[in-house]
This record gives structure tokens, C-alpha cells and sequence, in this order.
């Protein structure tokens, strides 16, 4: 059997994707079998830089020059590259505020005042960059997610792409609506499900993690979220905790 | 003539890290350590955010550790506005933070430290060279994360930890399996400072001066710092003594604990009093050579005797709750208000501490983290340069699996923000 290689690697972020692979107790000994690692910094070392690879699974945003020269490579070298994860995606959380702030007031913040220039820029998605083959969504991502990926690359093909808001689940679940019926700011209207709605489960809103889902009536939520009290700003500043990027339709 | 031998990327740690040594000849004439992780600026993205929203977003400075820092934001904002939470959020907290400990420390000692004993690559060959103890880790660790997703309802980033309360109580049948399955690893945990306990063959390495939080654990947060050269000073004074410099033009942040460079994790809680059962202390004392007053290579072996003891406390603190059953008191409301709250937490790699100020409607005005490894930063630094100079003429390759097996002896979890170091 030919062992597909893969490259698993990080950009800016938290390793919480590339974890999730580790996470996978039960079944790493089956995905190693399955799978020549030829390039996973982070579990495995002499990682050769110039190998050609099968499949690039890379989470993070682009943030820096390193980033980007890194992204370009794993693109060049790889017949697929996986976006994992929501910061690869949308650009996550370290993207919030890219409508709000410049890189050098952030910086500032935390460096002081006359620090010298970071290589930093905001935060992005891949795919501002390159071209990507295929996407995980989740701050974390699902554990799932990444077996029915896994899965299907051993099959020689990729797993369907899911298009539902975070609703469908959480209302066969038949958990109380936390939106409707406790009048608080949940967002699973507008979210891309395939979470089974863990959250509002355990009784706590949908933060957006898992990115905006395709064709989401954004204007129609901040509607309902308007009539419902809540602040514009609050609202904004609460949907851009993971993708700065909202098109917001014809309610601005 | 001068040369440098680079070590780029780290590998096998969370982050991105780098080291150049410079030599004159075979001399070591210094060593830079390069914490290149790209800056996410944390701090100045929760201005302006609500009190409410500072947890949730705060907690994704880290996966290997995001728990604990979830559980410190809580503590902090909680401090903030003087919230007192019940007995059974109370435990709740200590019972998710002890999954993450034993997560974290199964991952590092059997996913990524594990290999340089069976002298492979990584975790791949690992499965080859040693498939059954790689499964007895794993098993450990998924043990770890069932907590964390059981009490977190998630396994990366826990949701079910609000502040003021749970969104759910952990129902008795989730209580029970989670014993089922601790009782289960107990005796691997048992056995683990054996793998764990020769040392990697180095010159010695300088003796640290170690920080912790007191009292041992649990809890896992406290009220005063204190040290092996017997200082100790109060979490809400952390600046006082505390101090992160930035080198001009170097982008550095260097984090210094009244004047020394401070060394925190396994290794110094173990040396400052540990709180340790009957069991674990019986473990402690048939490796406490390679412990006490010993440098950092110490650390892994205290580790594993941790891994043990949070295998323990989980087992006791899940009685206890199992005791409470529906009892007891339920979430309390958050009432915000202008002023400042810290707290600090052990982290599975030491010392976290997390400040922040509101205003009087709750919005952050200031946040202020400091995270283990970065006080891990300096030591790291000095013991990479004394392990190099140990090591004066020795093959580059050579010096540098040493190098990187030093690094790997400190844990470090690298995503938190840039710091380059010059010695």
C-alpha cells in the first residue's frame, strides 16, 4: 500500500488544531499506519523542508513574512492543502480586530510605546493567498471532522462539505433556544454547524468559533438581535470574535 | 574564526522556537534564544471587550493549556468585582484544570519526549519502536481529555465554565464514568516516573531558583507566590516583584522575579512543598535525587510523579462532588465593577498569572498575562548557554540533540507572544 505523505504545520496560532490530530487517542496508532508523516514539527523532528507532499494540513492565520513564505512553500510542495481550522479560514481570533485597530496600535498595547516594528501584519485567512483545496472549520475543530478528512484521503477522495447553521443540530437536540426563549446573544443562526450545538447544550450561546455558515441571512440575525435589545456594537464586536470579514448585507 | 550553529525550527513543543549559538573557534561565545512565534497581541485585543467576552477569548492564547487559562481568567475577573462562586464550581474548576494537567503532561512525556529515549524521530516511529507504551500514554491522555470535555463540553477551549457558575452540573452518571476511567490508568500513572527517571547524560546544568504558587495543589490557585531561596510575596503585589523589561530595538519581553531569572513547572512546585498523598510522596521519595535541588532535567520525572497525584486528586475531587450530589449552592450572579483583579494558577508548565481592569460598566480597560513560559525564558536561556559551553568542541550535531533535549526538559509552550533574548 502506498502511505499518502502528509505535512502537518502551524502558522499564527494556538496548536489547538494540530493538537486535535494528537487528541485523536483512540485512532493516531490507525492514522499513523495509514499515513507517512513526513513533516509534523511539532511531534515529530529532522523534518526534511524540501519534500513534496501528498496532503498539507496547515492551521493558523497569515500574520508575518515567516507566515507567508511558509504557507507558499507547503502550496508549492503539496497536491492539497487543508485550511484547518478556523484562524486558516477566517482568520480567527488574532484577526478580530483588523476593522478596529492597526497592527502598530495593538503592538503598542503590549510592547509599550517605541517599540521597534514588528514583521507583523493582520491576521488572514489562507485564502487571501493561495488557493485551498479544502477547509476545516472550529476553534477547536471537530475531531470528527478530521477522521472523515483522513478517511476519505485514504479513500482517494474528500468528505462532502456540510452547509447548515448551528440551529439544525441544536433544535434536534431540542435544547431550549437560548436565543428566542432566554433572550440571549447566540449566534447559531448564522454559524456553521457540524458542532452538534456542544454549546448551547451545556447551556451557553454559540460564539461564532466554527465561522459564518454559507448563504447566512447576517442581516436578518442582527435584525432579530436588535429588536431584541442588544447593542449594535456589542453585537458587532461579539460576531467579529472570529471573523472580522461579516457581510453584513443591506443592515449596516 | 566565528561561526553559528543554528537550531531552527524547535521541534517537538508547542510553538515556534528558535537558538543560534555563536562560537569563536570551538569557544561558545553566547547563545540567542528566539521565541518567533508571531505576536497575536492578546492584551490590547480584550480592550474595550466586555468582562464577559475576557474568558472566552482569552483562554485561545494556548490549546495545551487553554483550561487553566480559562479557570485564571475566571479567578480573575471574579476577583475584580469580588464575586464569591459555590463550593461545587469551585470544584468543578480544580476537577477540569486536573484533566488538563494530566493532558498535558501525558502529551509532552509520551508523545514528545518519549522518542529521544527510544532515539526516534517522533511520534510516528514511536508507534513502531515502542507500540505498547505509546498506547499506555494515550490512553492516559484521552483519560485527561474525557474530563475536559465532560466538564468543559469541549476538549480545546471548555465552555462549560462561565463566570459566577457551570452552565451544566456534572450529572452523577458523567461523574462515575469519569472515576471508571481514572481508576483505570491509575496504575500506568503509578509506573510512569519509571520511564522517566535517568536524566539526559549533560554537564550540570546551573541549580534554579524556583516560583511557585502556594499553597501546593489543590487548589491550584493561591494568594502567594513563594520561592526555594525562601522569599515568598503576595499574587495581587505581582508587579511589585515581577518585573518584564523590552530590550530597545529587539522586541523583547524578559521577565525577571526580584532580580532573578526564575524557574517554574513540575520541577519547582515538587521542590517548594508539593502536596503530595501517601502514594505519590512514596513515588516522590524513590526519585527525589533527581529532584530536589537538582537542575531542570529534573523536571520530566517530576512530571510523572504529577501525573499520578492529578490522577489522585481527580479521584477525590470527583467524591466530593459525587458527596455534594444536587446539594449545595448553584451560580451567583456577576456584578461588575470599576477596579483590578489577579489571579495566578498553576499551569501544567508553572506559574500563570492573569490581570485584568474594568470600568465601572465591566469593560476591560487593562489585561495584563504572564504565562509559565516566559518566565521559563531566562533560565531556559542560561542553561542552553552553560549546556553549550559544557559541551565546548563537541560535534555540532552532537550539541545540538543536546540542546534541543534541554529545551524539551523545560516544556514550553511557545504561543503566547514574540520574546527574543540576548545572553
Amino acid at each position: 500500500m502506498i502511505r499518502p505523505k502528509l505535512a502537518i504545520a502551524g502558522l499564527t496560532a494556538c496548536s489547538g488544531c494540530q493538537l486535535t490530530l494528537l487528541n485523536c487517542e483512540e485512532e493516531l496508532p490507525e492514522i499513523l499506519r495509514g499515513f507517512e508523516l513526513a513533516y509534523f514539527p511539532m511531534a515529530q523532528s529532522s523534518n526534511d523542508p524540501e519534500a513534496v507532499f501528498d496532503v498539507a494540513i496547515v492551521e493558523g492565520a497569515v500574520s508575518t513574512k515567516g507566515d507567508l513564505a511558509t504557507l507558499c512553500r507547503l502550496r508549492n510542495s503539496s497536491r492539497l492543502l487543508v485550511a484547518f481550522g478556523t484562524c486558516a479560514l477566517h482568520g480567527g481570533v488574532a484577526a478580530m480586530n483588523n476593522r478596529v485597530n492597526t497592527r502598530e496600535e495593538l503592538i503598542r498595547g503590549v510592547y509599550g510605546e517605541g517599540t521597534g516594528s514588528f514583521e507583523s501584519f493582520p491576521p488572514s485567512p489562507f485564502k487571501n493567498f493561495v488557493s485551498v483545496d479544502f477547509s476545516i472549520t472550529g476553534c477547536p475543530p471537530e475531531k470528527h471532522d478530521l477522521i472523515a478528512l483522513l478517511g476519505a484521503l485514504l479513500a482517494g477522495t474528500l468528505p462532502p462539505t456540510q452547509c447548515y447553521p448551528v440551529c439544525t443540530e441544536c433544535r434536534s437536540r431540542e435544547n431550549l433556544c437560548l436565543l428566542l426563549e432566554k433572550n440571549q446573544l447566540c449566534l447559531g443562526p448564522i454559524i456553521q454547524g457540524g458542532c452538534n450545538a456542544r454549546c448551547p447544550a451545556t447551556g451557553i450561546v454559540c460564539e461564532g468559533c466554527r465561522g459564518p455558515v454559507r448563504e447566512a441571512n447576517v442581516a436578518q440575525e442582527l435584525e432579530l438581535l436588535l429588536e431584541r435589545g442588544f447593542d449594535k456594537d456589542e453585537i458587532k464586536r461579539r460576531m467579529s470574535r472570529f471573523t472580522p470579514e461579516w457581510d453584513y448585507g443591506q443592515r449596516h | 574564526m566565528g561561526s553559528v550553529i543554528e537550531i531552527n525550527p524547535f521541534t517537538r513543543v508547542e510553538g515556534h522556537g528558535s537558538a543560534r549559538l555563536y562560537l569563536d573557534g570551538s569557544r561558545v561565545e553566547r547563545v540567542e534564544l528566539c521565541l518567533t512565534e508571531s505576536p497575536r497581541l492578546f492584551e490590547s485585543l480584550l480592550i474595550g471587550r466586555s468582562y464577559a467576552e475576557v474568558p472566552d477569548i482569552i483562554c485561545r492564547i494556548c490549546s495545551l493549556c487553554s483550561t487553566v487559562h480559562k479557570v485564571t481568567a475566571l479567578l480573575a475577573v471574579e476577583d475584580a468585582f469580588g464575586t464569591k462562586v459555590s463550593e461545587v464550581t469551585g470544584l468543578t474548576r480544580e476537577l477540569i484544570a486536573q484533566g488538563g494537567l494530566i493532558q498535558s503532561h501525558a502529551l509532552h512525556l509520551y508523545c514528545l519526549l518519549l522518542p529521544d529515549l527510544f532515539k526516534v524521530r517522533g511520534v510516528a516511529e514511536l508507534a513502531l519502536a515502542a507500540p505498547e507504551l505509546l498506547k499506555t500514554g494515550l490512553a492516559v491522555k484521552r483519560v485527561g481529555n474525557l474530563i475536559q470535555e465532560t466538564v468543559g463540553g469541549r476538549l480545546i477551549h471548555p465552555v462549560n465554565i462561565t463566570l459566577g457558575g457551570l452552565g451544566q452540573r456534572i450529572s452523577r452518571d458523567k461523574l462515575l464514568k469519569m472515576r471508571e476511567e481514572l481508576e483505570a490508568i491509575l496504575p500506568a500513572c503509578r509506573d510512569a516516573y519509571r520511564l522517566f527517571s535517568s536524566p539526559p547524560l549533560f554537564p550540570q546544568l546551573p541549580v534554579p531558583i524556583c516560583l511557585a504558587v502556594g499553597p501546593a495543589a489543590p487548589p491550584l490557585s493561591g494568594e502567594q507566590f513563594r520561592m526555594t531561596d525562601g522569599r515568598s510575596f503576595p499574587v495581587n503585589a505581582y508587579r511589585d516583584s515581577i518585573s518584564e523589561s523590552v530590550i530597545p530595538y529587539s522586541n523583547a519581553k524578559y521577565a525577571q522575579v526580584l532580580g532573578h531569572e526564575p524557574t517554574v513547572g513540575a520541577l519547582s512546585r515538587l521542590n517548594l512543598g508539593s502536596g503530595l498523598g501517601q502514594e505519590a510522596s512514596r513515588i516522590f521519595d524513590s526519585v527525589k535525587e533527581e529532584i530536589v535541588g537538582r537542575d531542570i532535567r529534573g523536571n520530566n520525572v517530576a512530571q510523572a510523579v504529577e501525573l499520578y497525584q492529578a490522577v489522585e486528586n481527580s479521584l477525590s475531587l470527583i467524591d466530593r462532588l459525587l458527596e455534594i450530589g444536587r446539594e449545595g449552592a448553584g451560580n451567583v450572579e456577576v456584578a461588575p465593577k470599576s477596579g483590578r483583579g489577579t489571579a495566578a494558577c498553576e499551569a501544567p508548565r508553572g506559574v500563570l498569572i492573569h490581570s485584568y481592569a474594568f470600568d465601572d460598566a465591566g469593560i476591560c480597560t487593562g489585561a495584563d498575562v504572564i504565562t509559565p513560559t516566559s518566565l521559563n525564558q531566562g533560565a531556559l536561556s542560561r542553561d542552553l548557554l552553560a549546556l553549550a559551553r559544557g559541551m565546548e568542541g563537541a560535534d555540532a550535531a552532537v550539541m545540538v540533540d543536546a540542546l534541543e533535549r534541554l529545551i524539551r526538559c523545560y516544556d514550553p509552550c511557545i504561543s503566547c507572544s514574540v520574546h527574543l533574548v540576548h545572553i
